[in-house]
């Protein structure tokens, strides 16, 4: 009963199952503002779902949930449109690189393993800064103090780097080089994670580039659908990894769930959103850890060869 | 590049080609060939088919079971269970190359570790019978028509590796665990005298192309007569459209995933917008 066969998965998966985990994991996203792919991807790979498969893929929905973020954040004047242009420029070689790393690394036997090193390191360190930050940000606001996340009018070794731009809606003069830089990292690990970035891009853009936090959230989902997209070509391209049908079954549940997801935000405070975020992030790298240190039941594993005639 | 292994099912129509005159070569999608009497072991044939000679792969596709049916003719078996004759059914998928790998512990971490890889590796097979296969023919003779998962020929494989038979036998295990390598010692059911049929249960994630169904009559563990006949596995409908769009013309199909995605997320944003 509402089985489905995806063609380029080979596998029969519920309909039921793949509509709420893309709504769960679209509620989530909506609730924090971020992609939700850090989440997708590892659900899916737990769901039977090849690695490279769900890399692809959960790019491919994270499209479609950040296309209505963009939208909702547009009409509050929230993406810097020059910033977002630096960051796509960078997101796309990122990109690029990513994908060809991968498609190596799975000739090599060894892209879960890859997939799943980088999740932990990335997820854990992101994971736990947060949580200190955030937690540290509500005992302050306990103890009766102001917080603020950017300190303005502060100079530092940004400011001495070449090639000045002015970014008006961000309020901004700073050189090219930290966003095209920032882009290119959020756009390896988007292709290589099957992410948007969110999760670095956000602290990245709050602490290096000293943006506006709503224009932060603004620019970051905004430059995401571009990345995302660049990535799902690339790997529907050069890796035949992309699976559609399971694709728009995760992206109706994740545009669905994200909505109901922004409104549940709305009713949570910042530090305390950050905090619940942070304990996710760090859930889902201590789970991926796990699957690493214990002795998996069979050794052996059995894969179709990959660029094989 | 497969030229150097003999492979004991293609040689043997090769031994009998003097018998068939010719009719073991019919058109792929002929009926199956006229059975084939081997000289001085009575008269009985075999004959078989298959429920199914073509199988669609849909969006509702879980598995199928297909039926494989024949009759003994010329039978001087007086009851079903007399036990004068067995049967062995044989279903082969396509072959593919497969990579196994092994994992070791590097630095408290289970990584892949040696890996093995075979050219020829088939998709699916399983073995049907109307008793213990070793109880119906030796050793040697189910070897010669590569009956049996013990002596299944996976291809050529990167040789060298001191742990070859672990390997092969770790490829049978996790191919049986898929249900795409299967063994049923009671799987060919006799009803009368002279029928005879078998179910064979082909699982979700079976390859596409074509598959064949031999059928092997023993009589005092020797053969007696054969019938092959195939079937085709294939994607069908929006399931063929999709891959084959896929594999083709990735570049359209990745705009195609944005595109929808995209319609997606401005249809939902536009739904749920409060103002």
């Amino acid at each position: 009963m509402f089985q489905i066969y995806l063609p380029i998965a080979e596998i029969s998966v519920n309909l039921v199952v793949m509509l709420g985990l893309g709504a769960a994991v679209g509620f989530l996203s909506g609730m924090f503002g971020v992609g939700g792919g850090f989440l997708l991807t590892p659900f899916l790979m737990l769901s039977g779902i090849p690695p490279a498969i769900a890399v692809a893929t959960g790019a491919n929905q994270i499209v479609g949930t950040s296309v209505s973020g963009t939208l909702a954040q547009w009409r509050r004047g929230n993406v810097d449109l020059h910033m977002g242009a630096v960051l796509i420029a960078g997101g796309v070689a990122g990109a690029l690189i990513g994908v060809l790393l991968l498609k190596y690394l799975r000739e090599l036997g060894q892209a879960g393993l890859f997939i799943s090193l980088t999740y932990v390191v990335f997820l854990g360190g992101i994971g736990a800064l947060m949580l200190w930050e955030s937690v540290n940000a509500i005992r302050r606001q306990r103890a009766g103090k102001s917080v603020s996340a950017r300190k303005s009018g502060q100079h530092n070794w940004i400011h001495g780097l070449p090639f000045k731009m002015r970014f008006p809606r961000s309020r901004l003069y700073i050189s090219a080089i930290p966003p095209l830089v920032i882009g290119g990292v959020v756009g390896l690990l988007a292709s290589f994670l099957g992410v948007g970035g969110g999760f670095i891009m956000v602290p990245a853009m709050i602490y290096i580039l000293r943006m506006p936090t709503n224009i932060v959230v603004g620019t970051s989902i905004f430059q995401i659908i571009f990345v995302t997209a660049v990535v799902t070509l690339l790997h529907a391209t050069l890796n035949h990894t992309l699976d559609i049908v399971l694709a728009l079954l995760l992206v109706i549940g994740g545009v669905i769930g994200g909505q109901f997801g922004v409104r549940a935000g709305q009713r949570l405070r910042g530090e305390q959103l950050r905090a619940l975020l942070s304990l996710m992030v760090l859930g889902v790298a201590a789970r991926i850890l796990i699957d690493l240190l214990v002795k998996p039941s069979d050794l052996y594993s059995l894969v179709p060869m990959v660029g094989g005639s | 590049m497969s030229t150097a292994i003999v492979r004991p099912f293609l040689l043997l129509p090769l031994l009998l080609l003097p018998l068939l005159v010719g009719t073991a070569a019919s058109a792929p999608d002929a009926l199956p060939p006229p059975p084939m009497v081997k000289p001085g072991t009575g008269q009985e044939t075999v004959q078989a088919d298959i429920s199914t000679r073509e199988i669609a792969i849909q969006s509702n596709f879980t598995g199928v079971e297909i039926l494989i049916f024949g009759s003994i003719d010329f039978s001087d078996s007086r009851t079903p269970t007399g036990g004068t004759y067995d049967v062995i059914t044989v279903v082969r998928g396509p072959n593919e190359p497969l990579v196994l790998r092994k994992k070791t512990r590097v630095a408290g971490i289970w990584v892949n570790g040696p890996a093995n890889t075979y050219d020829d590796v088939p998709s699916f097979y399983a073995v049907l019978s109307s008793r213990p296969v070793r109880a119906i023919a030796s050793d040697k003779a189910l070897r010669s028509l590569g009956i049996g998962l013990s002596d299944i020929d996976l291809g050529r494989d990167t040789a060298g590796s001191p742990q070859e038979q672990s390997f092969h036998s770790a490829v049978i295990r996790l191919m049986e665990g898929k249900k795409l390598f299967q063994e049923d010692y009671d799987g060919v059911v006799f009803i009368g005298r002279s029928l005879f049929r078998a179910t064979v249960a082909l699982p979700v994630n079976v390859a596409t192309g074509r598959y064949l169904v031999d059928v092997y009559l023993f009589r005092d563990g020797e053969l007696a007569s054969r019938s092959q006949g195939s079937l085709e596995v294939t994607k069908a409908g929006m399931e063929a459209l999709i891959h084959t769009l896929a594999f083709q013309n990735p570049f359209l199909y990745g705009l195609l995933g944005i595109a929808i995605a995209m319609l997606a997320g401005l249809l939902g944003w536009f739904a749920f917008r409060r103002d």
